[in-house]
């Protein structure tokens, strides 16, 4: 594969979220405001780009079968990173994610791009590939967190966008989240159906 | 420790902040898993029991290891590690001593580990029952309980949604919402129905 | 689509009830509570009624003919949501609320599902939780009738939630429907009218609505606020929309078991629900949260109370 298709890729056509629907868990949870949707979307590409570029570098020292583990503790060690980092420069972005960051951990996204690339393409691809497809995920997040902070709050980034509009606060509420996530779906079947 | 509280973890955990359908943990397994009633019932029982014991195992790990050594920013990947290894652990036990079970579960015990909501619910009582580095008074008891109150969530939530999703098999769902899509829906009412449940007061 | 199918063996009786003349029979039943609530709320309801029906079955044709489906607004379907969505809603509300209320019952609530006969949830309902979810402050501001200048009133149920006591109205205010509510819930004489037709012409049974109202008396009787036994539970009846709850909506044909067993226990259920969410819940009242909650539970109630085929698996070993 070339190497701009490697970048692309988890853009669009694999995207992590919409198409592989893999992580949704923080995905979800943490889309209710664009800030915290960018904030979780970079440390994800962070966890993403440093346990992908570490396994592809040790992928030929690693045991075959106790690999998931050792994945586990690479994609634990940045995690843990991320989320001293955040704590410690932005504590109120820290707590309004809260169990959401070291919940990257589980995050099926970050594991199964270490299985399914890192542990078999050299460290170029690798990297190419977590940069694609942490864009990918940073940019859902971005879509799916937008149209919530506008239809449920009424705001972008904080700031009002409509004078007379009464945001529907379920948007801002779990079922808020559910409803979105699987009318895009819908609106992306569609799209890709015809 | 007190009745009450209790009661509150259980209405909490199993409707107001049910796992999947409010705090979203174990999303991905609720999507793929639930087209069918057999498997989505062997893959809660296989979550409830874990949850439970790795609640019960991450609290002594987090009481006698990390907090008294100051050490709790190792909570995620000593948590996790524990997690895989216990589930390791178990998915062999049953291998060797209850085969009919470890049919049962089949392919989703090992699965387990990746599950958000083991993980979450873990962080989660390392948060609510630790104040400082300190157990609240009863913290063991209230662990073990919302360990086994969410396990009931995720069962509740997955016996819902895979009865619904069977009897829509049958159903003439426009193309574009069949798969994840549907699910999505059906999950954001049943949400928005458990919703009735917020604000319970004893 | 033309069906060919036809599988004729024994002489079959042909019953002349079709989907569509139980719908409109429905909407007919609806019609004294429909002409009580204009009677009591005046022009505001009767405005609202007539958006939420014109929504309702717009967006039924816009879907039908943007999925290429047959359109089959006149079979009534819709118009009978489109007047549920209205009866729960307050009488204050925006035009839009009723809008909206409407088009998020048809879309999400019926639609998505594939369409008539193939929802898990009763459509009005839907679109009732997602209002409240979305705009509690409108779904919650409420007038006494007869009382057109916009003055707000609590309801009997919020007056209770909130100061633990029975406020002063009379039973027989409540069955009449002098009280604040939503639009189509407060006139109970009204409403059981159309519901004893319904009975005697035989579209709806009674076990849905009894169990369901019998389990809410015998609860709130048993907890009451001063010790077991000391509940007002004819108040409890007649306040809320137990009654619309109990008998239109409980009862739709597609969202509640096959079987009597099955829905019997499917009105229990329910009963429970709203007794839990009305005495220790956040909320005021809990119907339209109890029947959706039982109506996710009703392909579990069916597997269970499945009927056996006569001769056929009697004892798994």
């Amino acid at each position: 594969m070339k190497p701009k298709e490697e970048l692309t890729k988890g853009i669009a056509k694999n995207n992590p979220v919409f198409v592989l629907l893999l992580g949704l868990c923080p995905f979800l949870a943490v889309s209710v405001s664009v800030i915290n949707g960018i904030g979780m979307g970079i440390a994800a590409l962070f966890v993403l780009l440093g346990s992908n570029l570490i396994i592809s570098l040790i992928r030929n020292f690693i045991p075959e079968r106790i690999r998931i583990p050792c994945y586990i503790v690479i994609i634990a060690t940045f995690v843990t990173i991320v989320e001293l980092t955040m704590k410690a420069y932005l504590p109120t972005l820290a707590q309004a994610l809260g169990i959401y960051v070291p919940l990257i951990v589980v995050n099926c996204m970050v594991l199964g791009r270490a299985e399914a690339f890192a542990s078999k393409n050299n460290l170029f691809s690798s990297f190419l590939d977590a940069i694609g497809m942490g864009i990918g995920f940073t940019l859902a997040l971005l879509v799916i967190s937008a149209i919530r902070e506008i239809l449920g709050n009424g705001t972008f980034l904080g700031l009002k966008i409509f004078s007379e509009f009464e945001p529907a606060i379920v948007f801002a509420l779990p079922p808020g989240a559910l409803l979105v996530i699987g009318l895009l779906l819908a609106f992306l079947n569609r799209k890709r159906g015809k | 420790m007190e009745i009450e509280y209790l009661l509150r973890i259980f209405i909490s955990s199993v409707f107001v902040n049910n796992v999947i359908l409010s705090r979203f943990l174990g999303l991905c397994s609720f999507i793929a898993i639930s087209k069918e009633i057999k498997p989505a019932v062997a893959m809660s029982f296989a979550v409830l029991f874990v949850i439970t014991m790795s609640s019960l195992i991450t609290w002594g790990i987090f009481r006698f290891l990390l907090a008294p050594f100051h050490i709790e920013y190792l909570r995620t990947i000593s948590f996790i590690l524990v997690i895989a290894t216990f589930v390791q652990l178990v998915e062999m036990v049953i291998r060797k001593f209850a085969p009919a079970l470890y049919r049962f579960f089949g392919i989703y015990l090992p699965l387990i580990t990746v599950n958000c909501a083991v993980l979450g619910v873990a962080v989660l009582n390392s948060e609510m029952f630790f104040q400082n580095g300190k157990p609240i008074s009863g913290s063991f008891v209230y662990s073990l309980f919302q360990g086994i109150c969410v396990g009931l969530g995720y069962l509740v939530a997955m016996v819902l949604m895979s009865s619904i999703r069977h009897r829509l098999e049958l159903a003439d769902v426009p193309k574009a919402f069949q798969g994840p899509a549907i699910g999505f829906i059906i999950a954001a009412i049943l949400s928005m129905a458990f919703l009735g449940f917020s604000g319970f007061r004893i | 689509m033309k069906n060919n199918l036809y599988v004729i063996t024994s002489p079959y009786c042909r019953a002349r009830i079709s989907t569509s003349r139980i719908m409109w029979t429905v909407s007919a039943a609806l019609l004294p509570a429909t002409t009580a609530a204009i009677f009591l709320f005046g022009k505001a309801a009767f405005i609202i009624i007539v958006y939420s029906i014109i929504a309702s079955i717009c967006t039924e044709a816009i879907i039908q003919y943007l999925s290429k489906k047959p359109i089959t607004i006149f079979d009534g379907s819709a118009f009978l949501t489109g007047l549920l969505v209205a009866f729960n809603l307050p009488p204050t509300v925006p035009w839009w609320i009723a809008v909206i209320g409407s088009v998020v019952a048809i879309g999400i609530g019926k639609q998505v599902f594939g369409g008539l006969g193939q929802n898990i949830f009763n459509p009005a309902l839907v679109g009732r939780v997602f209002l409240m979810a979305s705009w509690p402050h409108y779904m919650t501001n409420f007038t006494l009738p007869f009382v057109y200048d916009a003055v707000t009133s609590p309801t009997p149920l919020t007056i209770l939630k909130h100061s633990k006591s029975l406020p002063s109205v009379s039973y027989w205010d409540l069955f009449l429907g002098l009280r604040g509510g939503c639009i189509g819930e407060v006139c109970i004489a009204a409403l059981l009218l159309g519901a004893i037709v319904l009975l005697f012409l035989g579209y709806i049974s009674l076990y849905i609505p009894l169990s369901f109202i019998a389990t809410v008396g015998l609860l709130t009787y048993l907890f009451g606020p001063t010790g077991i036994g000391s509940g007002d539970w004819l108040f409890h009846l007649l306040s809320g929309g137990l009654i619309l709850g109990a008998f239109f909506m409980a009862t739709d044909y597609v969202t509640s078991p096959l079987t009597k067993k099955g829905q019997i226990i499917f009105g229990i259920g329910c009963g429970i629900i709203t007794t839990v969410i009305r005495l220790w819940g956040g909320y005021p009242e809990g119907v339209s949260y109890a029947i959706l909650i039982m109506n996710a539970v009703t392909p579990v109630i069916d597997n269970f109370t499945k009927t056996r085929i006569y001769g056929t698996n009697i004892k798994k070993e």
